[in-house]
């Protein structure tokens, strides 16, 4: 065993910023291994238990995942200043990167070749979420309850498109029955 | 006011994004295609796509939207009204979480909030791989992304460009 250095937290907010700065930078194709990287192995803020406590509570809340967890680590370390760099390092490069490419493609959306590969890459995008969405319920597998919640939740919504403002209410309630039955 | 009506209806769509933004692609498409025609359903799986192949949080797809609708401020004001409220909310239940570390409904809302997630995931999924409605070959493709997502290590990234390149031959 190696022995590394002990955790410490940013010592500034400038550190702070730079870190999630590093974050936003380098997340291509997915937030959530950068942010483990920079946090727990580069820059050793955070134990892996502790980032996975983090994530877990940002999933737990509604809104974007990653963008709560900088709020609540920024506020842990810094407060409201830090909740503040710790979300602008995290987005501010890659919303340019974002704008740029969103510049650039309506320059070339006309192009029939370049909206094909646009779109395939959207329909990609479609398929990484149903292998997110698998891999998530792997855990699932054995609870015929879970399943079936999961089975409706998608008819609902993505067959049947009825609203999620609807859709969720109703699931959810379900679902905290069958949770506190011990069915889940 | 357009800005306006970006704020509201991005903050209101944010408040029900439990599991995160691609639980609530079904409901975004709804509500920037259907009920306020910002964009047709082809641009709409476009600016997705823009959004997945840049880097960072794929919150990012809302600028876009905003600035399709309003410019830069259309931009900024659909990206901090899909964080900001969830951030105040974000901020306070941090201090509860830990306090309510071992309390049974704590963990009765996580067991209950898993799998609504995974299906609204797997229904963000499907809307977003009918784009132009049920499609063989927009499902191969992200079938096939979905199999070389599980069955291997790569970075996602390059499974999006061989799509993208799938595209170019099948779309």
């Amino acid at each position: 065993m190696q022995e590394n250095p002990p955790v410490s937290p940013p010592r500034n907010l400038f550190e702070l910023f730079t870190g999630f700065l590093s974050i936003g930078a380098r997340s291509f194709g997915g937030v959530m291994p950068w942010a483990h990287r920079v946090m727990v192995e580069e820059r050793r803020w955070l134990t892996p238990a502790d980032f996975t406590e983090t994530i877990g509570l940002c999933q737990f809340l509604p809104g974007p995942n990653i963008g709560n967890s900088s709020i609540v680590l920024g506020k842990r370390w810094f407060g409201v200043r830090g909740a503040l760099a710790a979300f602008l390092g995290l987005m501010v490069l890659p919303f340019i990167w974002v704008m740029a490419l969103g510049v650039l493609y309506a320059d070339y959306s006309f192009n029939p070749t370049v909206r094909a590969f646009v779109t395939g890459i959207g329909v990609t995008g479609a398929g990484l979420f149903i292998g997110t969405a698998v891999k998530l319920g792997r855990e699932l597998v054995r609870k015929p309850v879970a399943l079936a919640l999961v089975a409706v939740c998608f008819a609902a919504v993505g067959v049947g498109r009825i609203s999620m403002y609807f859709v969720l209410p109703v699931m959810f309630a379900v679902s905290l029955f069958a949770a506190r039955r011990n069915w889940l | 006011m357009i800005l306006l009506e970006l704020a509201m209806w991005f903050a209101l769509l944010s408040l029900i994004a439990f599991g995160g933004m691609p639980a609530v692609m079904p409901e975004m498409q709804r509500l920037v295609v259907d009920v306020n025609g910002w964009a047709t359903p082809a641009e709409f799986i476009q600016l997705f796509a823009v959004g997945q192949a840049a880097p960072g949080p794929n919150v990012l797809i809302v600028s876009l939207i905003g600035w399709k609708v309003a410019g830069l401020a259309g931009a900024l004001v659909a990206l901090f009204a899909v964080c900001g409220p969830t951030a105040v909310l974000a901020w306070w239940v941090s201090g509860l979480w830990e306090r309510f570390k071992d309390a049974p409904w704590r963990h009765a809302i996580g067991r209950a909030i898993a799998p609504l997630v995974v299906g609204l995931i797997l229904a963000s999924g499907f809307v977003l791989a009918s784009p132009a409605g049920p499609d063989w070959r927009t499902w191969l493709i992200a079938g096939a992304a979905a199999a070389a997502f599980l069955a291997t290590r790569v970075n996602p990234l390059w499974i999006l460009a061989a799509g993208g390149a799938a595209g170019t031959f099948m779309l």
